[in-house]
């Protein structure tokens, strides 16, 4: 085992307000070594960004650390004077942040902002630029003495997180600290982005510290885990153990709560109740015990210390009911998770309750009046049908025109072209009948649970305002408003409340009651669960299924993230650059994928299961998704296709022809080489 | 239920959504700064008044001496004519105070309105931003001369100049406010269950559009304190012998160095009036942060 580069002990860090003192870490202790990447996860107010930023003595100012030392090459960062400490800031110790676009300067070219860093850590100037040359092309950025004199703006957020690292790793730091560094990306730029971290981790054989949220990302690049909740550190060890078997409870239930993109698909996902706790107001002893199901007397009155574990020196965990029979106990109701889903849930003879057809939605795009720049075609002739108490996932990345979609659907956009039935009702022009009809029938969910309600209204009233469309009279709308609470399992007496009193989850519920106060026979859910921690996820999707089942509604689930997507979806469309490029069940899209953009996104999409090999067998995409503005001609992935005319230059077909939306039975790709693209999933998943 | 608690425990039953919102204004009034703010303003306002009670000698009572010193008996002098300064003051109050309190309102009635007019038709809101720009292209100055040449001077003429001055600082605060409402998802939201267009106005985009629209009454009311001040001090605004601030200054300034106190006795006022609104501007403004920051 490579010796220790940093060492966090016992740290400590409390939060003024005003008069009150809030501890926000508490007694927080962990190593990284060389050579190894140790993952710090957690959910949101778990404490894992503060820690990051104790260590690089970065604090806001309400903050202060209260207790504690990390040790550094022999000396305490705690105690030395701030000159010392900005010169090991970005010289030893670089910090990668999380949101790549507010990390760079925008008036200053990405080689001054790399050169600059080089010059405050004593570089002459004159050889810098050659240095900053040669960084950007260690991280993977073609051109590099090209690319150095554009502005972070002529970069993709891919590409702008890679000029990042390469600050970072300006300076030859000894360790990285990368705080959740591909949250704002996609999956295909975060497997690159992943993948680079990896590699520069070897090659410069350095210490990485990720902070991350995401146990599949964890899982795939992390040799080590600090496991945090509630501003402690509540289990850590080797990944590979760690995932093999929890000690913590709140491990264990994170683990099973997150969807799988592989393996047996179960009827309803394993829910942690409850939300997780605000710093300010944790619960006494065990801040899990309210959540836990083996919380005993003892949790509730004496805070838990984290020890080893009987047998493994290297594995901690804080839990009374681990120490007391030595291991975790067997969870005593797994019965939920074991159920596999009932086969492929029936729909079928149903006539479909939403059709579109060749649908395209274009948008303006922009420029004054004497130069007009070309449209930008954000839809491009796709069809799609709904039938009742079916799902239909519609999976993409950023920009790939879903969200476009599902709003001209609800008349939010107006089509340039196309047919869109409701009911079997022709509802494309949207005039008054059809936007009633269309309103009756077909609701819509919101991404951002936060920005959806409306902050100056208390429940009663968002939910009464629905209740009128309906057309109920007022006397009667206080007892469909607390039917309706009950159906998200909300308790009725919170309907005096404003929406800044609940958490993420509980908005997301109020948006879904909102959406079923109307009594519509389609829900049309855009990314419902991408801004709610994971634990919070897993209620929010089986709500969903539930009143799926119940009321027999047609869902369309749209969604970045395909583990999501898998679990609750009967069939799948997968979406790139306006257009679907594959369609078909979900288990035959999953296991078969017939459109190579459909094993690259399957294979770039983290896995919690600990694989030292993933990341080698993954297939990672070059460059980033076109313009919609200058779509590639022919087939519209074949910049970036891994078996197109890239990688094979003979494949003129791709350039010239427009593959159609074909296949044999439900199950249609649109792709030149669907045999070969079948061929490219099996071979990153052996 | 096994979330955590709400923090807010409001019962009691639907509450008017402009009862809150004002409810909101008065407690940030409540604040130091506010308190401080609105006591001067309430001490000035009851000063112009009461005035004719508190000095019942009128303004144009003469002592023997002109260009006296300031003493407790004329705490700001006295003028060229013996009249005492400081009561000159207090009356012009009256004249600076009713014309923003009348005008200022007017203006942030009709420019909010003009403002969201384009949530009834886009061009019909274009329109008025265009109008707007031409008005913001006057200086208030140049804007009152020509008001005053179609009015005459007087108390109507400085009122007009006021209101229309002070349109486009309603008018775009409401039409900013109009835009990024509209993208809201909660008003989507309520777009989607098919709610009319003057409900979503009322109940979605009005609220939110207010609290910018407040505090800048408070600000726009300064504004019109010094337009006041700005025309009479040319002679385009209240006629002598009836003392406004900006007559006062008129005066004054040609007997700066015999009676300095002429010149600083409006100015004193002026900025009096001015601390007063800004720090309730500074206390309406702090209270929208933070309820906007939740």
């Amino acid at each position: 085992m490579a010796a220790n580069l940093l060492e966090v002990r016992n740290l400590g860090t409390t939060f003024r307000f005003g008069q009150a003192e809030v501890q926000a870490l508490h007694e927080v202790s962990f190593e990284a070594r060389t050579g190894r990447v140790l993952g710090i996860v957690g959910e949101s107010g778990s404490g894992k960004s503060l820690t990051a930023r104790a260590i690089m003595r970065m604090l806001p100012e309400t903050a202060s650390v209260s207790n504690g030392e990390v040790l550094f090459e022999s000396g305490n960062l705690l105690d030395l004077p701030e000159a010392r400490m900005r010169s090991i800031r970005g010289s030893k110790i670089a910090m990668v942040f999380q949101d790549p676009q507010a990390a760079l300067n925008p008036v200053k070219t990405v080689g001054w902002q790399i050169e600059e860093a080089l010059v405050v850590h004593g570089m002459n100037k004159s050889r810098a630029r050659a240095r900053a040359i040669e960084l950007l092309g260690q991280v993977g950025i073609p051109e590099p003495d090209k690319r150095i004199d554009d502005f972070p703006h002529q970069f993709s957020g891919g590409m702008r997180q890679r000029v990042v690292i390469a600050i970072a790793i300006a300076n030859s730091a000894k360790l990285i600290i990368a705080d959740e560094p591909t949250t704002a990306l996609d999956v295909t730029i975060q497997a690159q982005v992943l993948r680079l971290l990896v590699d520069l981790k070897s090659r410069l054989d350095i210490g990485v510290i990720l902070i991350t949220h995401d146990m599949g990302v964890v899982a795939e690049i992390c040799d080590d885990i600090v496991v945090m909740y509630g501003g402690r550190v509540v289990e850590r060890g080797a990944v590979a153990g760690v995932f093999a078997a929890p000690q913590h409870p709140y491990t264990r239930n994170l683990l099973r709560s997150m969807p799988r993109i592989e393996g047996v698909r179960t009827a309803r996902l394993p829910t942690i109740p409850g939300s997780t706790p605000d710093l300010s107001r944790l619960p006494s002893g065990c801040a899990f015990h309210p959540r836990c199901q083996f919380a005993e007397d003892i949790c509730l009155r004496e805070v838990p210390v984290l020890l080893p574990m009987a047998g493994s020196p290297e594995r901690e965990a804080a839990c009374h009911v681990a120490r007391q029979n030595a291991g975790l106990p067997p969870d005593p109701d797994p019965t939920p998770s074991s159920e596999p889903l009932a086969g492929v849930r029936t729909s079928g003879s149903a006539p479909a309750i939403l059709e579109i057809e060749d649908l395209s939605v274009t948008f303006p795009g922009g420029g004054g009046w004497l130069r007009r720049e070309k449209p930008i075609v954000a839809v491009d002739g796709v069809s799609l049908s709904l039938r009742p108490g079916e799902t239909l996932g519609l999976v993409g990345e950023s920009g790939c025109g879903k969200t476009s979609l599902s709003r001209t659907i609800v008349g939010l956009n107006r089509p340039s072209s196309g047919y869109i039935r409701v009911a079997g009702e022709d509802v494309t022009d949207f005039g008054a009948e059809a936007a009633a009809h269309v309103r009756r029938t077909v609701q819509y969910v919101f991404q951002d649970p936060y920005a959806s309600l409306n902050p100056r209204l208390s429940i009663r009233q968002i939910l009464s305002e629905a209740l009128e469309q309906r057309g109920l009279p007022g006397r009667q709308r206080e007892a469909a408003a607390r039917a309706l609470m009950d159906m998200v399992g909300l308790d009725a007496a919170y309907l005096d409340r404003y929406p800044k009193a609940f958490s993420g989850g509980q908005r997301q519920r109020i948006g879904i009651a909102r959406a079923l106060a109307v009594e519509p026979r389609v829900l049309i859910c855009d990314e419902p669960v991408s801004a709610l921690d994971v634990s919070i996820q897993a209620q929010v999707i089986n709500i969903l299924a539930d009143l799926r089942d119940r009321l027999g509604l047609g869902i369309l689930f749209i969604a970045h993230d395909l583990s999501v997507v898998r679990h609750l979806s009967d069939r799948v469309a997968v979406m790139y650059l306006g257009r679907i490029v594959e369609i078909g069940p979900a288990s035959d899209v999953y296991e078969h994928p017939l459109h190579p953009y459909t094993a690259v996104l399957l294979s770039s999409t983290p896995k919690p299961v600990p694989d030292p090999s993933a990341m080698q067998r993954k297939l990672v995409l070059g460059g980033d998704m076109p313009s919609p503005r200058n779509p590639p001609s022919g087939c519209r992935f074949r910049t970036r296709c891994p078996i197109g005319p890239l990688a094979d230059p003979s494949r003129r077909i791709c350039i010239e022809k427009d593959p159609l939306l074909v296949g044999p039975g439900e199950h249609k790709s649109a792709c030149h080489f669907p045999d070969e693209a079948a061929g490219l999933a099996v071979q990153s998943k052996a | 239920m096994t979330a955590t608690n709400p923090t807010e425990t409001h019962a009691g039953g639907r509450r008017r959504l402009m009862g809150e919102g004002l409810g909101r204004y008065i407690a940030a009034l409540g604040q130091p700064k506010g308190l401080i703010g609105s006591g001067l303003l309430v001490l000035l306002v009851l000063a112009a008044v009461f005035a004719p009670i508190l000095f019942p000698g009128g303004v144009d009572q003469q002592s023997r001496d002109s260009f006296l010193l300031p003493s407790l008996l004329h705490p700001f002098g006295t003028d060229e004519l013996g009249r005492d300064i400081f009561v000159r003051c207090v009356y012009a109050l009256q004249v600076s105070i009713s014309l923003v309190i009348v005008a200022v309102p007017i203006a942030a009635v009709l420019g909010t309105l003009m403002g969201l007019s384009g949530a009834i038709s886009g061009l019909l809101g274009e329109a008025f931003q265009r109008v707007f720009d031409i008005i913001l292209g006057f200086p208030s100055l140049v804007l009152g001369i020509c008001i005053v040449i179609v009015i005459g001077p007087g108390w109507l003429a400085l009122a007009t100049t006021i209101v229309v001055f002070s349109l486009p600082q309603f008018g775009r605060l409401a039409r900013g406010a109009l835009l990024s409402e509209q993208g809201r998802e909660y008003v989507l939201a309520a777009r989607v269950l098919g709610v009319s267009r003057p409900k979503i106005m009322i109940r979605h985009i009005l609220p939110n559009a207010l609290d910018p629209i407040f505090v800048q009454v408070s600000l726009s009311m300064i504004g019109g304190i010094f337009i006041e001040a700005a025309l009479s001090i040319v002679g385009l605004g209240i006629q002598p012998p009836t003392p406004s601030l900006g007559t006062l200054l008129n005066v004054g300034i040609r007997y700066v160095y015999a009676q300095p106190m002429y010149t600083a006795g409006p100015i004193i006022m002026l900025l009096l009036l001015a601390l007063a609104f800004n720090l309730i501007a500074d206390a309406l403004n702090a209270q929208v942060l933070k309820t906007r920051g939740e």
